[in-house]
């Protein structure tokens, strides 16, 4: 994994927290349409921490560089080659 | 030549003594123990499992499925060790496996004659009744190989860890036969940084023992000089623990006895066990794998008899070893080297009587059409066989290999039917099948014979021509540039396999035809996974059990699958066979768990007064990564004894404690306060400079994530405590939630380890600290505290250069109570200042009883299922502003009746004792819980045991009585619900009234 | 016309020897897809061929189809631990997996398939004096249910497992452990088998090599599902296929509360005899090994998630080090052993661990899904349980608590309280 400060570094130097969903991939899907919950500010909010959209070729992923310099990161893999397409830092601060 | 003396490549002179299943043998230096064996005489090896048949040596490599031998006396046995690969030394003792009593009779062996009973899969059928577990413990005996080490057995993998080295190169070969060692040697003249690793403990593959000849010198010559020469320098595995090796460019570095497995994340992994064990991980820009092709077996009736061996491995034992095999020997095979090796052989001393190849040779057929030189050089063989005496037949093939124990006689016919058969008396049948590329890495590209270059000249220049891509591919060839010339290499010619499927059989005879060695797959084993529906390839190897075993399927899996293809009158084209899998060998566990064993499995954390608790009777025990002291040796013989007299002695005098593993975090810029509002309840920015508070955090779905104290050091600076072993979690944490508010302008920074904590709490320790520092610490209002810049007495000057220390007034213990904060450096002396001022220590099970008593909580409590509604948090949460958690905290869930509730418990008689980990039932035979019992400890100040709980908010109210239910440990004692502060509720202590 | 599979038993090999191969017959039998049923289940893995073997068994629903991908039995039941055990803490969970367990020991009789249930024991090591009350916890709990669970000190464990030698020096000290007797192992394969050969004696067909594509509804309801071989019109349709219940959601248009994520497992050489239990060791620094002996002889280990999602079925070395490394801690005389292959499962994990067996969306579309690390254990009980949802449009008490709204309303099912993230942070 290529890590904008590190360079490439061994994956065990990375955490993975949760995948986030593509936004403005169009994958079709709408968020917040989680069964039976009520519209309304927790609905962004269940809908953030909760739910994911699976794509097999497609994953956009929080990750962070815990063993090197702790940058939180915002990857693009494809989960079912493990090719990493794109490394952003997440947020897009320091 | 010596009669009787064996001359062989890999012998040295002298004797080496080893036993074998009780009786003593002699081999010669240098052999293995497969060799030895053979050239004594010894026919059996061992048994196979299923069918507990009676097993010979069958190759002469690593894949051996057949002579598996273990090594050793019990507890400190090594099983399953091929005899083809174990090295004998002085004094070796060596065991042939699953037999019982003996290998010449086992009785478990009777079963075969249970005949076609024992089918595939026959065991799902029965044991029904009375049910398995009744057959299992018969079953597991019989089944497995060797026996395994006993617990008792030496610490090899602690004491002797493999060293590791990481190493990078423009050019990774795997493999240092002709075709690798062309690659590396056409790379590393025009300036590439090469590693070749190799399995064997020496060069050169397959030329170890054919006549071959490149440009004009020996191979074996050429294929040493050509990685040792003037403009390349070889450097042959040398141990070099942890530091990397800077290889120069135009060098080729040969790893011996080390394998290649797998990859770890762009690095290839390999393996060197044994003597100069080494973990490599190897960074490598191209990769070219030239890992050979294996000789694969062909599939006959008796197939299975000692005394069937495959060809190649045979010459690999006359090569080296200098054994050939006595009595009259058969060859078999499809292809033209059979006559090669059969002149080879008979060079060596080999009676070879017959040569049985299933290919026909008319004028008309394709082998004499496409190839009239080959087929030339064969006749011109055929001629001077038989001249010997040998008989060479074609278009024929080995039908039967008959014999009790081992191979007597072969019965041979046409290829074509069952016309002319032939019987050939001989004690060796040598067959060869045809080859098949060994596993390679997934990446790189594969030259060699393991991409079908199966003759000497082929397998150069394929290297050759992937040395020259790798070049190419790394720019350092220009387009201009010539090429450079691939050596003119002369072996043995190319083979021209005829693929064999397998020889006639009537279908009584298919239970003979073997596939799997060791688990006695047979034919007619596929015949019944096929007629139970079992037709893909990956059910009928699951159902049959074919290639499990400890080679995966490398002698006969192939075979297995292109005849399960035509059982079932598919096309060959249509064998599935599965995927390769790393690793691509074997490795030993101790192999891959490499040096972080033992002590170093895991991190091991100390904090700076760690040796004198070791010196002082703390015996300091993990707590996670930690290693803190429960309580002093002095005060008790038990930490239960212990604790208490600690405990007692802090709220009767004062004690002072280490808790420098608490995490600390500083988090510190002009939006500082602002971005930790979002974080932890109440809101840090409405604390004054100089101040602490206790805060909690909450995880995104409302759970309580940590707690501790947040010190307010500057406007725009703070200092966030965590519990032991959370620092790096909450760290994340932190460091998650500003990532996703970018433009606030803070830092974060894990300051764990900067700074230790002494704890001091009681009556008694104000005065010390006065004593130390010159100012009376009761001047901090309760939760303030000071930066003390100054002396301390018997210490040091703080606030100087690295020395700091902060003087916190907060505690765990509910007594009067101060927390130093210093730097590392200033702990011990502070410490033992401290002692002199007459404070003694205590330890973590007395801090665990002060805190109880006081309905303080730990992770005990804050277990990450708990909100902290449930933890009596309503005020706190109430007054919260935005902030991570509190959206999904208003779930209905979380408001419910049965959600839990913190509460202190004490026992309804005032005397019984229960433990943490009870159940809460409102009744005293309720099947349904309503809470439990998270900390439990005996309170000597209040004379009974006292404890934390959850309980449903329903039964929560004070007084109520349940029962905490212990059936593990055999206790019910009936509760009452009290406050969870069970001593000075008021905290007049804590306030410093005594 | 459909051949039903020979009844088994030891007669039954004894006419098989006399008759020859020809004797047996396949296992299961229907391979050509109709063009209508009453139930659709979608993937022929543990879960869903229990489903449809119990909509025949108990509901008398027998036009039902299993349409599976790949093989049957090819994804996660042929590919765990083969650990069955129900000693989970909270008691939506413990009822359930008792189900089950209970289910196990009688299956093979009820399938007239050897699976080889071996209640060799479950044992979750303690590795301080601070993980005794959280194990107690979880056991007084069982045993409040009445389920079976032993706390045990250093002897009593130095007894049970002569293997261990617990007093053994060790980076973290073996100091008890919490064990659950009737637990043990179950041959996967047979259980995939078994239920297939029974479902599909009572009629079911199981089509191999059909992949549902999408679904066709009409209002509040699914009509068909589109498969690689055609349309096949559905009254109702369960989906269970674990590793790729992301992919139903994005189908469905509906996001899930489920990452999928990658579990490697592994198999030394064979070796007679040494342990006869399976060991839970749970460490400090995200050290994790489960071990245990197969029948063959071959010692079968296991960890916790790679820790990404990967649908790729190869997981990553380093992980497979860490396992190695956990397990050689726990059995240092492992060490001489040699690793012959791994493999990994994709697994659908949670936001809170436990599964989901819950309508989706529509009122005809169930989902059997989000079985985390619980998946093979659960299968007799989540058959069962699934059927009768299905069969009676109402879930059983049983599986009441793992709606998919629970995430949404709080209702977790939380065992370790790691909180919506399937890694341990």
């Amino acid at each position: 994994m290529a890590c904008p400060f590190c360079g490439l570094r061994p994956l065990e130097e990375f955490l993975f927290r949760k995948t986030v969903p593509n936004v403005g991939a169009g994958s079709g899907v709408h968020l917040g349409a989680g069964a039976g919950v009520d519209a309304g500010d927790s609905a962004s909010a269940y809908a953030q921490v909760y739910l994911r959209v699976d794509s097999a070729e497609h994953s956009v992923e929080e990750w962070q560089h815990v063993a090197g310099c702790r940058a939180w990161l915002l990857i693009d893999r494809n989960p079912s080659t493990g090719v990493v397409r794109s490394v952003a830092l997440l947020g897009g601060a320091q | 030549m010596v009669p009787g003396v064996r001359y062989g490549t890999r012998l040295k002179d002298g004797p080496v003594r080893f036993t074998f299943d009780g009786r003593i043998y002699e081999g010669r230096q240098g052999d293995t123990a497969a060799s030895a064996l053979l050239a004594n005489g010894v026919v059996w090896f061992g048994r196979s499992v299923k069918s507990r048949r009676l097993r010979g040596v069958m190759t002469a490599g690593p894949e051996e499925p057949c002579a598996l031998l273990t090594v050793g006396e019990y507890p400190n046995v090594v099983p399953n060790v091929p005899a083809t690969e174990c090295v004998l030394h002085d004094g070796m003792v060596l065991r042939s496996q699953n037999r019982w009593p003996s290998l010449a009779f086992d009785l478990a062996s009777l079963l075969q004659w249970g005949g076609g009973l024992f089918t595939a899969g026959f065991y799902y059928k029965t044991f029904f009744l009375p049910g398995w577990r009744t057959f299992e413990p018969l079953i597991r005996r019989l089944a497995g190989l060797g026996l395994a080490p006993g617990p008792e057995a030496a610490d090899s993998a602690v004491n002797h860890p493999p060293a590791e080295e990481h190493l990078s190169c423009d050019l990774l070969v795997v493999g240092a036969g002709p075709a690798g060692l062309a690659a590396a040697r056409v790379a590393a003249r025009s300036g590439l940084q090469v590693v070749v690793v190799e399995r064997e403990a020496a060069i050169g593959g397959e030329t170890e023992f054919e006549e071959s000849v490149i440009d004009s010198q020996a191979a074996h010559h050429w294929l040493k000089a050509a990685i040792s020469s003037a403009a390349a320098r070889v450097r042959q595995g040398s141990r070099n623990p942890r530091r990397v090796p800077r290889a120069e460019p135009g060098s080729v570095r040969v790893l011996l006895q080390s394998t290649a497995v797998a990859l770890s994340s762009d690095s290839v992994v390999a393996y060197r066990e044994g003597h100069e064990a080494t973990n490599f991980r190897i960074h490598a820009r191209q990769v070219l794998n030239a890992v050979g092709a294996q000789e694969q077996p062909l599939v006959f009736v008796g197939n299975d008899l000692p005394g069937v061996q495959m060809l190649g491995g045979v010459e690999r034992f006359a090569a080296l070893y200098g054994w050939v095999p006595k009595g009259p020997v058969v060859l078999f095979g499809n292809h033209d080297r059979l006559y090669a090796s059969a002149l080879r052989l008979r060079g060596q001393g080999a009676r070879v009587v017959a040569v049985v190849d299933t290919r026909s040779f008319n004028v008309a057929s394709s082998h004499v059409r496409d190839d009239p030189a080959a087929d030339e050089w064969r006749r011109a063989a055929c001629s001077l066989l038989e001249a010997v005496g040998v008989q060479c037949l074609t278009g024929s093939t080995v039908r039967v290999a008959r014999g009790g124990c081992r191979l007597r006689s072969v019965e041979v016919v046409a290829a074509a039917g069952t016309a002319l058969a032939r019987i050939i008396r001989c004690e060796s049948l040598l067959m060869s099948g045809g080859w098949l590329p060994r596993r390679a890495l997934p990446v790189g590209t594969v030259v060699g014979a393991a991409a079908g270059a199966l003759d000497l000249a082929a397998a150069v220049a394929s290297g050759h021509a992937g040395g020259v891509a790798a070049l190419q591919q790394s720019g350092l060839l220009a387009a201009a540039t010539e090429l450079p010339v691939a050596p003119l290499a002369t072996g043995d010619p190319s083979p021209r396999v005829e693929p064999y499927l397998r020889s006639p059989c009537a279908l009584h005879e298919e239970k003979r035809q073997y596939l799997d060695l060791q688990n006695d797959v047979t034919v007619a084993d596929l015949r019944v996974a096929i007629a139970e529906g079992f037709t893909h390839i990956e059910h009928a190897k699951r159902y049959t059990t074919l290639g499990i075993g400890t080679d995966q399927g490398r002698w006969g899996g192939s075979a297995g699958a292109a005849i399960l293809a035509d059982l079932q009158g598919l096309p060959p084209a249509a064998a599935n066979t599965s995927r390769d899998r790393p690793p691509l060998v074997s490795v030993s566990l101790q192999a891959i768990a490499g040096w972080r064993v033992g002590d170093s499995f895991r991190l091991v954390r100390r904090t700076p007064l760690h040796d004198w608790h070791v010196a002082h009777g703390g015996n300091p025990e993990p707590m996670g990564l930690w290693f803190r002291p429960r309580f002093y040796a002095a005060n008790g013989q038990d930490a239960a004894t212990a604790a208490v007299v600690e405990a007692q002695r802090v709220r009767q005098i004062g004690g002072i404690a280490d808790c420098s593993t608490l995490g600390k975090l500083e988090i510190a810029g002009p939006d500082a306060a602002k971005f930790l509002d979002e974080i932890y309840l109440p809101r840090p920015s409405t604390l004054a400079v100089g101040r602490s508070r206790y805060a909690v955090q909450l995880r995104e779905d409302g759970m309580v994530l940590d707690d501790g104290l947040v010190l307010r050091v500057a406007e725009d600076r703070f200092l966030a405590t965590t519990s032991s072993g959370h620092g790096l979690h909450v760290l994340s944490h932190l460091e998650h939630h500003r990532a996703h508010r970018a433009g606030l302008r803070v830092s974060i920074a894990d300051v764990t380890d900067c700074w230790a904590v002494i704890a001091l709490a009681g009556r008694t320790v104000a005065d010390v600290l006065q004593a130390l520092l010159g100012r009376d610490p009761r001047e901090l209002s309760p939760m303030a505290f000071w930066d003390w810049r100054g002396p301390v007495q018997g210490v040091g000057v703080a606030g100087q250069g690295a020395q700091r220390l902060r003087v916190l007034r907060a505690g765990f213990s509910g007594e009067l109570s101060f927390e130093l904060h210093c730097s590392p450096a200033l702990a011990l002396p502070l410490w033992e200042a401290l002692l002199a001022g007459g404070l003694e220590p205590y330890g973590l099970d007395a801090l665990d009883i002060l805190r109880v008593e006081k309905g303080y909580l730990t992770t005990s409590e804050i277990t990450g299922q708990v909100t902290p509604l449930d933890l009596g948090m309503e005020t706190m949460v109430a007054k919260a502003g935005p902030c991570i958690g509190l959206e999904l905290l208003q779930r209905p869930a979380f408001h419910e009746l049965q959600r839990p509730r913190l509460v202190g418990l004490r026992a309804a008689d005032g005397q019984s004792s229960f433990l943490a980990g009870s159940q809460l039932t409102v009744g005293p035979d309720d099947r349904m819980p309503v809470g439990y019992v998270t900390s439990s400890v005996f309170s000597a100040q209040l004379g009974e045991t006292v404890a934390l709980a959850f309980a449903a908010r329903d039964v929560a109210p004070l007084g109520t009585v349940l029962w905490a239910r212990d059936p593990l440990r055999g206790r019910d004692v009936q509760v009452r619900v009290v406050t969870p502060v069970h001593f000075d509720p008021a905290g007049e202590r804590l306030r410093g009234r005594y | 016309m459909k051949r039903a599979s020979r009844h088994y038993s030891a007669l039954s090999l004894l006419r098989a020897r006399l008759s020859g191969a020809g004797f047996w017959r396949p296992l299961w039998t229907g391979n050509r897809l109709e063009q209508a049923y009453d139930v659709v289940v979608v993937g022929a893995g543990g879960h869903g061929l229990a489903t449809a073997y119990h909509l025949a068994k108990d509901h008398g629903i027998k036009r039902v189809a299993v349409l599976e991908k790949r093989l049957v039995g090819y994804g996660n039941v042929g590919r765990n631990t083969t650990i069955v055990r129900s000693n989970y803490l909270l008691p939506e969970n413990h009822y359930f997996y008792e189900d089950a367990l209970r289910r196990y020991e009688g299956l093979g009789r009820e399938l007239n398939y050897n699976i080889m249930y071996s209640p060799r024991g479950v044992v979750d090591l303690a590795l301080s004096d601070d993980d005794f009350p959280v194990l107690a916890r979880r056991g007084n709990a069982l045993r409040l249910a009445g389920i079976d669970a032993e706390l045990m000190d250093r002897a009593a464990l130095e007894k049970f497992v002569p293997a261990l030698a617990p007093r053994r020096r060790r980076r973290f000290p073996i100091v008890g452990a919490l064990v659950q007797h009737r637990g043990g192992t179950v041959r996967h394969d047979a259980v995939a088998w078994g239920y297939a050969r029974a479902a599909s004696a009572l009629g079911v067909d199981i089509i191999e090599d059909c992949e549902v594509t999408g679904l066709h509804t009409t209002g509040n309801s699914a009509t068909a599902v589109q498969t690689s071989q055609g349309e096949v019109q559905a009254g109702a349709v369960v989906f269970a296929t674990a590793g790729h219940t992301g992919l139903v959601g994005k189908m469905l248009g509906v996001p899930l509360p489920i990452e999928t994520h990658l579990l490697q497992a592994m198999v030394t050489e064979p070796v007679k005899p040494l342990l006869d239990t399976v060991l839970v060791y749970v460490a400090p620094g995200h050290a994790e090994s489960y071990i245990s002996q197969s029948d063959r002889g071959g010692m079968v280990l296991g960890g916790h998630i790679d820790g990404f999602p990967s649908y790729t079925r190869e997981g990553a070395w380093h992980r497979l080090e860490d396992v190695v490394r956990a397990t050689v801690e726990v059995l240092p005389q492992l060490g001489q052993l040699r690793l012959l292959r791994h493999w990994a499962g994709t697994n659908d994990m949670t936001m809170d661990g436990s599964p989901i067996i819950d309508r989706v969306k529509y009122d005809n579309v169930f989902l059997n899904a989000g079985w985390c690390y619980g998946g093979f254990k659960a299968i007799p009980a989540s058959g069962a349980a699934c059927a009768s949802f299905v069969a009676k449009g109402t879930p059983p008490d049983l599986i009441r608590a793992y709606c998919l709204s629970r995430f949404a309303t709080g209702h977790l099912l939380d065992e370790p309280g790691y909180g919506p993230y399937p890694v341990k942070l």
